[in-house]
């Protein structure tokens, strides 16, 4: 899971923010503690509190006094979009790199993504090719 | 910063060896550090004069803002743990904790049973007579049981085999969680515990060459790959650690960070990027003098003057 | 087992507590503390009343006198020896001050000489009533020795089983910390002072006046000049240890 390259709090706060981004962590619910992500991922406390704290500044999870961290109202959707903004940069752009050192034009990187999402037999569910819907987020409030 | 240690212009020769050569650094409160560096850099050396098991010959050692030596109010919160620890010969495991019970005040016992059970230590059995891993783990259970505000572990795994190590990391990592205190962790397996360390404190030939955190410290350095003559090109006015080549390809390490619009240029020019461990990192800038020492000796200047 | 067995022990601080403890950890060598020196005292003492058994079978009804008590005293040599080489490095890793260490060892060795003290003076007032065990023959009951009454007696035993202990512990600091080869140059040059003194004593032909000293001077008066020698002993012991590296 750890991988070099990244600094290590940033990957910690990523663990966190795919739990979020991924419901198992809800809105509202406690997350997991400094020393709980630190025994988790066998990596100093010192580092996973850098990761929580970025969190906390970037508006992810605020501070209960007295109980532990939380996840803001809003969260989810606010990793979401961070997510959809820098997925072009990640992912979209390395893949036509690679494509282009080997003679494929966007317009074959395009053809090859479209009959990869096809189902490959009826029996597999159809993969939605548009972005997964956000949940309704009544909850939320500020 | 809150320093615990203060070490200032600290000499130690031995009769044809400079084991350190006027080295000043401080200690922060309650931090992981790695110290780490080749057989023989000083590690050792200076480890035992900070704990008054050693006298330097020349410069100033102040832990807790005291004179260690013969200061049983300072060497009573410090415990020193040595790759090649002697015991009384008579000695088994149940007296060295019974021992370090006794001298120890932040001594818990719970804590080592739960160790003797874990590293599965026969208690009877003279030290003499136990297999190099139990005697490291004697060692590691007197070292995180003993709780010292500083505790020093140098080299603590000799012998002890996987398990058995991650059982060390993981136990010292949960008690630090619950009582943090001051580590410095001496280890030739970097890659093992770099994820453990909040600090890094390398010793080269008896000089500090880098004492920096570890986030810092990963992002010193980047591995590039690809056409030689593109990299030489790319890389001009770079400083380089490492270099080898395999026909026309070269694989090249160089010390200084790239922000994204480097990145991309390098990408785009064919070349792939790659993370420097912290362990190849070290490994590159303690290496025997290489023709880039002059270089790197430059850059340690800079790198004291950046963290100063 | 040992001293260090018995549970419930106390949160320690203070440092007297420290060096009290120090005591303690020497004494998980309960061998070299306790058992071998009482197998010395009672191995010397069997053999001695065996020859004593013998001479009286054949006859001879004179007093009989042994030096067989002097051996446990030889012996501590080996326990200061011991109690340098095995427990020094293992005081450093329980982060002991020098001094704590020198002193708890110093103490260590004193509750052990005091045991054999006390040992020497009841055998010693055993043999006074039985006439040397009915054969007149005597291990711990040297007049000479106990010319000023069973205290003397005993503090005499109890100062040169410390001397012995102070010297064994001095060389194997010097041992420790030069080498093979300086150790050797010590113990030569102190060799060559007392050769040196008696080529004085034999030049000036005080051989008579020096001998006439000892004697008036008597046991108690010559303890109380080893515990004066010991003292200088241990001072000197102490600061070779003072600046000795782990």
């Amino acid at each position: 899971m750890i991988e070099e390259g990244k600094p290590l709090f940033v990957q910690i706060a990523e663990e966190v923010e795919d739990s979020i981004i991924d419901g198992s962590i809800a809105e509202e619910a406690q997350a997991p503690s400094t020393n709980e992500l630190a025994a988790f991922y066998r990596i100093n406390p010192a580092t996973a509190a850098k990761g929580v704290n970025m969190l906390v500044d970037k508006g992810v999870l605020y501070k209960r006094r007295g109980i532990g961290m939380f996840v803001s109202p809003g969260a989810r959707d606010l990793l979401l979009s961070e997510r959809r903004s820098l997925f072009a940069l990640r992912y979209v752009q390395p893949l036509l790199a690679e494509a282009r050192k080997i003679g494929l034009g966007p317009a074959d990187v395009a053809d090859l993504i479209r009959v990869s999402a096809e189902p490959t037999t009826p029996t597999t569910p159809t993969t939605p090719t548009t972005p997964p819907t956000l949940e309704p987020s009544d909850r939320r409030t500020s | 910063m809150n320093p615990v240690i203060e070490v200032r212009n600290l000499t130690k020769r031995y009769k044809d060896t400079l084991a350190l050569d006027n080295v000043s650094f401080d200690i922060q409160k309650d931090t992981i550090y790695g110290f780490l560096g080749r057989n023989g850099a000083g590690k050792t050396t200076a480890m035992s004069i900070l704990t008054a098991q050693n006298l330097p010959t020349s410069g100033q050692v102040r832990v807790f803002g005291e004179n260690p030596y013969e200061n049983a109010r300072v060497l009573s919160r410090m415990c020193f743990v040595r790759e090649s620890q002697k015991y009384p010969d008579d000695a088994t495991p149940r007296h060295a904790f019974a021992s370090a019970r006794l001298f120890f005040p932040r001594w818990d016992q719970e804590l080592a049973d739960e160790l003797i059970d874990e590293f599965q230590l026969p208690l009877k059995r003279t030290i003499k007579k136990l297999s190099r891993g139990q005697l490291s783990a004697v060692g590691v259970i007197i070292g995180l049981a003993s709780r010292a505000e500083i505790t020093f572990f140098d080299e603590p795994y000799l012998g002890l085999d996987a398990v058995a190590r991650q059982i060390f990391y993981d136990r010292l990592l949960a008690d630090y969680a619950e009582h943090p205190r001051t580590v410095l962790l001496s280890s030739h397996l970097i890659d093992e515990v770099s994820n453990l360390i909040e600090r890094v404190l390398v010793i080269d030939a008896g000089r500090i060459i880098m004492d920096e955190s570890t986030d810092d410290a990963r992002e010193q350095a980047t591995n590039v790959v690809g056409d030689a003559a593109t990299i030489e090109r790319a890389l001009q006015g770079r400083e380089v650690i490492h270099r080898e080549s395999l026909g026309r390809v070269a694989s090249i390490t160089f010390l200084g960070r790239l922000d994204d619009a480097e990145r991309a240029a390098l990408t785009a020019a064919g070349l792939e990027l790659a993370p420097v461990s912290l362990q190849q990192l070290i490994v590159r800038r303690t290496q025997q003098r290489t023709p880039h020492h002059d270089a790197l000796a430059a850059s340690d200047v800079t790198q004291e003057g950046v963290s100063r | 087992m040992t001293a260090l067995d018995s549970g419930n022990v106390t949160r320690p601080a203070a440092s007297h507590s420290r060096t009290l403890n120090v005591v303690r950890l020497q004494f998980v060598n309960t061998q070299t503390f306790i058992w071998v020196p009482a197998l010395v005292l009672g191995g010397a003492w069997v053999v001695t009343m065996l020859i004593y058994w013998i001479l009286q079978g054949a006859g001879v009804d004179d007093v009989k006198i042994g030096g067989g008590s002097q051996a446990p005293l030889w012996y501590f040599l080996a326990v200061g020896i011991q109690a340098m080489t095995m427990t020094f490095p293992f005081s450093q890793a329980m982060s002991l001050t020098r001094r704590e260490f020198y002193i708890g060892s110093l103490a260590a060795a004193g509750v052990s000489g005091l045991g054999m003290a006390v040992v020497f003076v009841l055998l010693g007032l055993l043999e006074r009533a039985t006439d040397g065990y009915g054969m007149n023959g005597y291990f711990a009951y040297l007049e000479w020795v106990w010319e000023a009454g069973p205290l003397a007696a005993g503090l005499t035993y109890f100062v040169l089983t410390m001397f012995f202990f102070i010297i064994g512990f001095w060389s194997a600091t010097i041992f420790k910390r030069f080498g093979t080869a300086r150790l050797v140059m010590v113990l030569l040059g102190i060799g060559l002072v007392l050769v040196g003194l008696a080529a004085l004593v034999t030049r000036q032909q005080a051989w008579p006046d020096v001998w006439s000293w000892f004697i008036d001077t008597g046991s108690l008066g010559l303890t109380l000049w080893a515990v004066l020698v010991s003292a200088l002993l241990a001072a000197g012991s102490y600061l070779t240890l003072r600046t000795m590296p782990a």
